[in-house]
Parts: C-alpha cells; sequence; structure tokens
C-alpha cells in the first residue's frame, strides 16, 4: 500500500487546469487604395517544439473579406470556424455576403460576448470595403478594433510594427521640398514590404519561419497592375461585380 | 510626502524642501531643514530614509568642508556631485547603503553658471535644469516643462517655484505643508521667504 | 519591475563601407516618469573607439568611469592606444569579474580597427550584462527598445553604406524603433566614425 507522506496530508493543495498556450507566428495586413494584404507565416510552435510547417492563419471569409488570427491556435481556429457560420447564416438571410464593416462589428460582437473567458487571439481583418476602398481592421483579444492602413500582430510584432510605421506611414521622414508622403502605396511596393517584414522576422524570431502566405484582395475594376512579375499566385474567386481574390505563397527560412 | 524642488535660472539656482518629519501616520516636526548649505556656493537638498538622510548629509557637509580647508577652495559643483554620487555608488552593492535621495545646487564661480544635479539613492547623476524629487515631481516636472526659463530672472523662477508648490498642495493626498526655500548665485547663499 | 528596465534607454551600432556608426537615445527615466532629456551613454574610449551602456543608470556613470581608469592604464603601459578587440575584451572581463553580483549593463562597442597593411576595419560588438562577447558583422542593439530595433534594423540595414547612408540609416532605425518603446526615447545622438574624421550628431525625435 502506498502510504500518502505527511506533508501532502497536512496541506491543501491546488491543482489548477491551464487553458491556454501561446503558439506563436505572426500575421500582418496592409491596406492600399484599392486593394489589401492580409498575411501570415505558416510555422505553429510550442514552447520550443515546431508542431507543423504548415498551419494557415490566414482565412478567407468572403469574396472580399480575409481574416487573420494569432495567438493561441485552438482558440483561433474555433473563432475562424464561428465567424464562418455567422457569415453563412447571413447569406441564408440575406442572399449576399456581409460586408466588410460589418464583419468588423460582428468580430467585436462575438469577441466581446467572451469577455470573461477570452479567444486567446488577435485578429486583423482585411478586405475590400463596400465603397470599393482597401480597408485593415486590427482586434484585441476583447473585441476593441480600430481600421487602419497597416497592422502587425503576433510574436514578432515588437520587429514588425516600427518597420512598418517608417515604411507605411513615412514616420520620423521629411518629404522632399514641395511633395508629400502618400497615404496609399502601390501594391507592388506594399508586397515587397510584407515579404521583407517577413524575412526580417523570420532571421530575428525564433517561432516566426517556415511558408508565408499573402492574401490579395482587389477592388472591383482594378487591374493586375503591379502583380505580373509574381509567380505561382494563385487566384481563389472572383465576384459577379469584379473583386478578386488572390494567394500567394513563399518559402520562409526553416530553421 | 517627502517632497523637493529645484530649478536653475539667469546665473542662479532655487531650491527647495517641504519642512514637514513624518513618522509612520504621525507629524513629528513641522520646521526641519532638508537642505544643507555645503560650501559659500552649494546647496544640497536630502530626502529617503530617516537616519540615512541626516547621516549621510553631514557626511558630506564635512568631506566637503574638509577639502576646502586643506586646498584653500571648495569644490566646483561638478566634482562635489561626482565626490557625492561614488560615496553612494560604492555603498550600493552592501548592507550599509544609504537610502538618500539628493538635489545638488550649485553656483560654479569659476565658469560662472549655476548647475542642479539630480542624484538618486543608486548614485544615478544627471545634471538638468529642473528636477524633484517624491511624489511632488509627479506634479511638478509636467508644470516645469511648461513654464521652466532658463534665462527667468529670480522672481519669475520663485513664481514657476510657487506653482509647483501649489499645485501639490492642491493635488497630492497628504499636502507637505511649508516649503524652506533657498537660493544660490553668485554672491553665495540666502534663505527666502515665499 | 526589472532593473534592465528602471530608467530606460537603448543603443545601436552598425558596419558601413570603411566607417561604423554607434546611436543612442537620450532619456533617464524613473520607470515611467521621464527625469532628464538629455543622458549621455555613450563615451568615447579612443579617437576610434565609442561605447554605448545602455541599463542601469548608475551602472552606466559607475562602469563609464571604470573602462576610463582601465583604459588610461593600458595607454600608459602598453604606450599605445587600445585597439577595438582588445577593448572588447577589457570590458567583457570586467563585467565577468562580477559573475555573480553583475553591473545591469549590456554595452555596445564601435570602432575601426588597425589592419597590418596600416588600413581600418570596421568592428563592432555588443556583450550581454556578465560580458559575453557577440561579435556581429552587420548590427548590435541593446536596451529596453532591442526587439523594436532588431525588426527595424533588420529591414533597412545593407552592407557596404557610406558614411552619409549609414548615418541615415542608424538614425531612421533608432528614431522609428524608440517610437514604439515608451521606455527610450526623448532625442537620440548618433556618432558615425571613419578613419579620418568622426561625425557626431543631435537629432530631434517625439517628445512623449
Amino acid at each position: 500500500m502506498i502510504m500518502p507522506d505527511m506533508d501532502s496530508l497536512a496541506h491543501p493543495q491546488e491543482r489548477r487546469f491551464n487553458p491556454y498556450t501561446e503558439n506563436g507566428g505572426t500575421i500582418l495586413a496592409i491596406a492600399g487604395a484599392d486593394f489589401s494584404v492580409i498575411a501570415g507565416d505558416t510555422r505553429q510552435s510550442e514552447g520550443y517544439s515546431i508542431q507543423t510547417r504548415y498551419a494557415p492563419k490566414v482565412f478567407r471569409l468572403t469574396d472580399r473579406a480575409v481574416l487573420a488570427v494569432n495567438g493561441f491556435a485552438a482558440d483561433g481556429n474555433m473563432f475562424v470556424k464561428k465567424v464562418k457560420q455567422r457569415l453563412e447564416w447571413y447569406h441564408h438571410a440575406h442572399a449576399k455576403d456581409m460586408p466588410l464593416r460589418a464583419i468588423a462589428r460582428l468580430i467585436q460582437t462575438m469577441l466581446y460576448a467572451r469577455r470573461f473567458f477570452p479567444y486567446y487571439v488577435y485578429n486583423i481583418l482585411g478586405g475590400i470595403e463596400e465603397d470599393g476602398t482597401g480597408a485593415v481592421y486590427s482586434f484585441d483579444p476583447v473585441g476593441s478594433y480600430e481600421r487602419e492602413a497597416c497592422r502587425a500582430a503576433g510574436a514578432a510584432q515588437s520587429l514588425v510594427q516600427p518597420f512598418l510605421d517608417n515604411q507605411i506611414y513615412f514616420k520620423n521622414q521629411e518629404a522632399a521640398q514641395g511633395t508629400s508622403h502618400p497615404s496609399h502605396l502601390p501594391l507592388e511596393t506594399v508586397l515587397s514590404i510584407v515579404i521583407d517584414s517577413f524575412t526580417s522576422a523570420t532571421e530575428r524570431h525564433i517561432e516566426v519561419g517556415d511558408g508565408l502566405e499573402i492574401f490579395i484582395a482587389l477592388s472591383k475594376g482594378r487591374t493586375l497592375q503591379g502583380m505580373e512579375s509574381i509567380r505561382g499566385l494563385q487566384e481563389l474567386t472572383v465576384t459577379e461585380d469584379g473583386e478578386r481574390l488572390f494567394v500567394m505563397r513563399r518559402d520562409l527560412k526553416k530553421d | 510626502m517627502e517632497t523637493s524642488f529645484a530649478l536653475t535660472g539667469k546665473g542662479y539656482v532655487i531650491v527647495a524642501a517641504d519642512t514637514t518629519a513624518i513618522r509612520s501616520i504621525v507629524k513629528m516636526q513641522i520646521d526641519q531643514d532638508k537642505i544643507k548649505e555645503l560650501s559659500p556656493h552649494l546647496l544640497m537638498a536630502y530626502s529617503g530614509e530617516p537616519g540615512d538622510t541626516v547621516q549621510f548629509a553631514e557626511y558630506v557637509e564635512r568631506n566637503i568642508r574638509l577639502y576646502q580647508i586643506r586646498n584653500l577652495y571648495p569644490l566646483r559643483p561638478a566634482a562635489a556631485a561626482s565626490w557625492i554620487r561614488r560615496s553612494i555608488a560604492e555603498t550600493l552593492r552592501t548592507r550599509n547603503a544609504y537610502s538618500v535621495n539628493l538635489l545638488l545646487g550649485g553656483y560654479d564661480t569659476s565658469s560662472h553658471t549655476p548647475n542642479l544635479y539630480w542624484i538618486d539613492y543608486m548614485g544615478t547623476v544627471v545634471e538638468v535644469p529642473f528636477a524633484a524629487h517624491g511624489y511632488g515631481s509627479y506634479f511638478a516636472l509636467s508644470l516645469l516643462d511648461r513654464y521652466h526659463d532658463p534665462e527667468a530672472s529670480l522672481e519669475e523662477g520663485l513664481a514657476t517655484l510657487k506653482r509647483c508648490i501649489d499645485e501639490v498642495s492642491k493635488r497630492l493626498v497628504v499636502d507637505p505643508g511649508k516649503y524652506k526655500v533657498k537660493v544660490v548665485d553668485k554672491d553665495g547663499i540666502r534663505e527666502v521667504e515665499i | 519591475m526589472s532593473i534592465m528596465e528602471y530608467n530606460g534607454g537603448s543603443v545601436i551600432a552598425m558596419v558601413g563601407k570603411d566607417c561604423v556608426a554607434i546611436a543612442s537615445d537620450l532619456r533617464l527615466g524613473s520607470q515611467a516618469l521621464g527625469i532628464s532629456s538629455n543622458f549621455q551613454r555613450i563615451f568615447p574610449v579612443t579617437d576610434r573607439v565609442y561605447v554605448g551602456l545602455p541599463g542601469l543608470a548608475t551602472d552606466v556613470t559607475t562602469l563609464r568611469e571604470r573602462f576610463r581608469y582601465r583604459v588610461n592604464m593600458y595607454t600608459i603601459k602598453e604606450e599605445r592606444e587600445i585597439e577595438p578587440e582588445t577593448f572588447a575584451h577589457l570590458v567583457s572581463s570586467t563585467l565577468y569579474q562580477h559573475r555573480f553580483g553583475p553591473y545591469f549593463i549590456e554595452p555596445v562597442m564601435a570602432g575601426l580597427s588597425k589592419t597590418p597593411s596600416g588600413g581600418f576595419k570596421p568592428f563592432i560588438a555588443a556583450t550581454d550584462l556578465i560580458g559575453c562577447l557577440n561579435f556581429a558583422k552587420d548590427f548590435v542593439v541593446a536596451g529596453t527598445a532591442s526587439a523594436k530595433l532588431f525588426g527595424v534594423a533588420e529591414g533597412l540595414w545593407e552592407p557596404d553604406l557610406e558614411a552619409e547612408d549609414l548615418f541615415e540609416t542608424i538614425s531612421q532605425t533608432l528614431l522609428n524603433a524608440v517610437d514604439r518603446d515608451a521606455y527610450s526615447g526623448w532625442g537620440a545622438i548618433v556618432h558615425v566614425i571613419t578613419k579620418d574624421k568622426i561625425i557626431t550628431r543631435t537629432l530631434k525625435g517625439r517628445m512623449d
């Protein structure tokens, strides 16, 4: 017979289940005048172990909305599943896709509904608004959100966001005499900034790497200008109005 | 709630410290002088652990005096700041570290400039145009950011100091009470009433 | 509360073509409260070597004085100026002497070292608070904004930058990194070391 030692009998012991983990990775989205780019790496890790080199963090919601989810992967996947379910119900009820700004508000409500047992995820929603402009919405885990021109989140947020401040918002840069900084950059520039951001983050952050998935949402009537030279570009959907959604994949370092 | 302020102006430094001695919840004294006159052109406001403060201030006072006796001239403010910092820093990682925060204001009679040094209990020293220690610093520093002028006359400097004192008595939970204010300039040290 | 973050501040050094640069912010704080916007934490060691000391401010002064003393002793005994590599090892051994009760500083060094042919070779290095040396070929960072500095520097830096381009690169890296760090900022200073001159510039930055 195993005798319980007197110590453990004398003191009450507390055991707790921790319902959360962090699965690394980084996501990033940048809005253009008539397009939106949403990207994420595909590494999923726990501590120092890589669980998989391909776990998508960026998901197509509608033909004009893409959601990137980062943090606790199990919560992220479940959250995306629930958002997609709500969007399907919306489609059945109204016979159209939910507009982007409405999806943003829906996400806020869904996150805040779990205010006291939150989905441990940072969301970035990108896509095309009803007026045809490119948009990025960023959220905290309990639903605070804001429309922005660009946002990085996740493990390498602190590495990428100040780089974006400099390259997208032109922070600490003076425009040349008689000129001003553009409020939106061309797609070609945006794509190279996104790729540079992820190669940099991969270089200096152990939880970032393996693969890169970039979704590109184009407003209706926009030409493929700036995308000619992209290899392996895959068109996902095209709406009746002419809004188009693409995805491109790139390898990142695997070490 | 010990509080001390100091600011530089055109050819002078003003140093102010509250005069209340507190132990636990009790006011023990309301007219304590927490500003030492180290040499003819050097002032030092001290605050921190009771016991350490006076002990350390007197140690500094005697050593600065000793230097003056030996060399027939006093230490300049920058040199005094360095020496005082060392005294704190060398005891920092021992069992008898001094928990004393200082504001060292002096008039350099060689370069004819007012100097002010912010010194904390770890031996951090930085020369500043204005400074504060204690809870008062959270109110005073923002006021000084707005109103401090390195070219201000003594009257203007005292008016700015008055703003700080008034703001602290208005907004801090426990009013530090009365202040002692001393000025150092080319003519030496004098106490002023505000 | 971390001792390394008590006073705030960050330093970065970069290699260019026949030149190096070292830069720092100017903030000294007491946790969230800003005390000074003119706290120098980069110091000249010789005409061709600079050292930056981010970390606990009291140890900035203590180490600066210690390094000055040891470098002066070296110069007197050897009758020549110390080389950056040698200085890096001096820094490392000084810090390791306090292995179990360290100075809370992570030094960053930048300089030009003499080559046998009489030329100069860019040199940068950094150590952790107990003196573990890191001789990087591109750039080194330290301080409360180190993660941000890594991200921006990795994006902006490229090999063989000329002095003025290196100045722009290091300035932009520092400014944009410290703007995302609450404990760093309040102005900045940059030194670019070339074989025949040192360019020192104080930068304006966001004051929030």
